[in-house]
This record gives structure tokens, sequence and C-alpha cells, in this order.
């Protein structure tokens, strides 16, 4: 597989499908890092593992690059998601932005609770079916019992958050400037931990629609906080609702910006709390 | 028991006001924030009252379909609706946020609705977990 890469990192390169292709490369004493290959002869240092998320890497070097700099990026399912929310959010520029596809293997899928472990344009490796993150042990028990329990049972777990705002650097979609989690009237400032509802819950909320599951938040987290299962029940909701996937459908904005009567496409319910709408559609 | 309430002007103020002109008695624990539009209401505003120590919350806006401002309450819903899950989630308990559109224009139907919650809420169960660690 990554023989394959390389050869399609060198024809992108060849054929200036771009002009720099983002991917890892083995340097100096076996030390990986990301780097942007801009001649094929680069190419074979390229590797792809471990799992390193570049969709923010991309946008901040597509936005230092000088016009028309076109990128080629080796990503994974979780990363061309991330890449096709910038897009829709108008931090990159589509025709500046090429992607190489590869797929996560069954392990990794495993280890990242993923449910789509590739990218919807896969170039090489065989797509590896996902895992259904509300049957592993571990979320079920976080969104198990009832309203008290379970509060506490979170109330524990935030409570450890020493407010280094990793969650918020990692995740690839978190973009926003000024940040609503540095602003003293949202979020008290100077305060450890941190305030256990604001941060975490307006944090959890601005990716409500946002988030691709790809788990870099909680990776990113020095206490171990279970960041994605916060955003589980979101992102289902939305999926069963509105049958929308975050990073799926760059045509589609999020459903959660439009008009009820008009944003559920052709033969979609709309959610049963607003059933009385469909009288004043039709007439 | 302390509930907060985004009343829309065009609607839940409205009521808001004739339940006052009309001497209703209701439950002294609320207060009421006057917003331009229902959809004026960030999600961020409810968690920052909860965090605050909010035992409910309740958004008040117009009908759907008689939003002064076009659509904009059909967008408030989905929002809001989806903060409900989150609140699941998280053990709050999505009842604690009440989302009512044109149930509170005329006086008494205000004071139902306030009424109701506040029934509502004292069946809940305390905040404890979370204001201690507040």
């Amino acid at each position: 597989m990554l023989e394959k890469v390389k050869e399609i990192a060198r024809t992108v390169l060849a054929e200036k499908q771009a002009d720099g292709v983002l991917g890892l490369m083995k340097g100096q004493w076996d030390i990986i890092q990301p780097h942007i290959f801009e001649s094929p002869v680069e190419v074979d240092a390229l590797v792809i593992e471990p799992k390193w998320l570049l969709a923010k890497m991309a946008m901040t070097v597509l936005r230092s690059s000088r016009e028309g700099y076109r990128l080629a990026v080796v990503v994974r399912g979780c990363d061309e998601r991330a890449l096709t929310e910038l897009v829709k959010r108008n931090q990159i520029e589509k025709e500046r932005l090429v992607t190489i596809g590869i797929a996560c293997t069954a392990e990794q899928a495993q280890a990242c609770i993923c449910d789509r472990p590739y990218p919807q344009k896969l170039d090489c490796g065989d797509a590896v079916a996902g895992v259904d993150p509300f049957s592993i042990e571990s979320v079920k028990e976080l969104l198990a019992g009832d309203g008290p329990a379970r509060m506490e049972k979170w109330a524990n777990i935030l409570k450890r958050c020493i407010k280094c705002y990793g969650c918020r650097n990692s995740c690839p979609i978190c973009v926003c400037v000024p940040c609503k989690l540095e602003d003293q009237v949202w979020v008290e400032t100077g305060v450890i931990p941190a305030e256990v509802l604001s941060y975490h819950l307006i944090r959890a909320f601005h990716l409500s629609d946002t988030c691709v599951a790809c788990g870099a938040c909680q990776e990113a987290c020095p206490v171990n906080i279970p960041l994605m299962a916060l955003q589980l029940s979101m992102r289902e909701m939305l999926r069963e609702t509105y049958g929308y996937d975050a990073g799926l459908d760059p045509e589609r904005n999020s459903p959660i910006l439009y008009d009820l009567c008009k944003e559920p496409a052709a033969g979609q319910a709309l959610p049963d709390w607003v059933n009385s709408l469909r009288k004043d559609d039709e007439s | 028991m302390k509930i907060l309430i985004f009343a829309c002007k065009w609607c839940g103020l409205i009521g808001a006001d004739g339940a006052g002109k009309k001497r209703i008695q209701l439950p002294p624990e609320f207060r009421v924030i006057a917003v331009e539009c229902a959809a004026l209401v960030e999600p961020d505003a409810v968690i920052r009252a909860f965090a605050s120590g909010m035992t409910g919350v309740a958004v008040l806006g117009c009908h759907l379909g008689g939003c002064r401002f076009n659509d904009a309450n059909h967008a408030a819903i989905k929002r809001l609706e989806l903060l409900k899950t989150l609140l699941d989630a998280t053990g709050i308990g999505g009842k604690r946020l009440l989302i009512s559109f044109g149930t509170a224009h005329e006086g008494y139907q205000y004071a139902e609705v306030v009424k109701t919650f506040f029934e509502e809420l004292k069946t809940m169960p305390s905040t404890v977990a979370w204001t201690a660690s507040l």
C-alpha cells in the first residue's frame, strides 16, 4: 500500500496536479513528522503510519502559501471528512486541494472506534467495515444509567480537566477566531479545573454538527476525558432525524442552520416534533 | 429552584406582560429575559444559564410559521432540540430545557406554561452533582 501511495504522490507531482504533497516523512533518526514533498525524488521518504490528522495543517499551509498554490494531502477517512467540512466553512478553497485517500485497517478502526474508516475517494487500500460506537463497552457505560447517576459520572470525569485547550487546538474543525472558550463572558478564565458545564458543553455543542469523529480531541487530552462520547449522541441524532453526516456531502450544509420544511430531502420524514408543520407547508 | 425564561418579544413577552396585567399568581422564582427573537438565544446561553445554577431554562417563541423573521425560529428549534440531546447525554436531562413555540401568547397561557414547567422541575432530581463542582 505504501508503494502505491508513493507512486500516486510522484504522479501528482510530476503531472503538476499539485505543487506539493503533504504527508508524513521518516526523516533523520527515524523521526516521523509531517512534511511537504515538492519534488518526486523526495517522495521516497514518505510513510503513512501512524495516524496523523493533517487537515488543520493543510489549512494552515494553504492560508500562508502563495495564491494558486495547490496542495495534495494524504488523507484517511476522518481527514477527508474534516477537509470537506473546512471547505464548506470557507476555510479552504476547494480548487487548491487534492486528496490521496488511504484506508485504515480493521485494527485501527477498532482503536479509534471509527464508523467510517475509509475516505470517499479511496485511492489505495481496501475499505474495511466500521465499528458501531454504541456497541463498544466503554461508550455504553458512559451513556448508561439514569439522569443523576450519569450526571455524577460525567461531573467526576470532567473535573479532571486541566484546561490545556488541547481538545480545541487539536480539533481539525475548531477554527474560530476569537474563540468563545477564551472569553470571560462564556467561560470564567483563570480557573482550574475549567468550569465543568460551560467549557465542555459549549465546546461540545459548537462541534455538534461538524464533528467528524476523528478522535483527535480524545487523543490530545492529557487526562483521558472521553470527549468523543459527548459528541456521539448528537451525531446519532442528526443522522436519525435529518440523515446528515458531517463531512460526507460537500454540497449539503448543516441541517440545523436551515428551515424545517425545506431542509429534509425528498422522501425524508420531518422530525415528529414538528409534524404540525406539514399542514402549513401544503397550504 | 431558579428558572430562566427567554421570551421572544413578539409572543412570550406579550404573554408574560398579560399574565402580569391580569395579576395571575405565579411561582416567584423565575426571571424573564426579553429577546428580539427566539433564534437569538444561542444554545451557549442556555448552557451558561445551567452553569450559573439554573434548575430550568425555558425558551418561548412564536409558533412555527409565525416568526417575524421568516424562518428564524425553525433554526432555533432545531438547534435547541440538538442541545437537548447533549443535555440528555450528560445526564442533566433535556427536560430541564423547555422549548415552547406559540403556546404562551396570552397571559393565562403563559401562566399555564410556567406553572406546568415548575411542577415538572419539582419532580426532577437535584443538580447537586454539577453545582458542587462550580
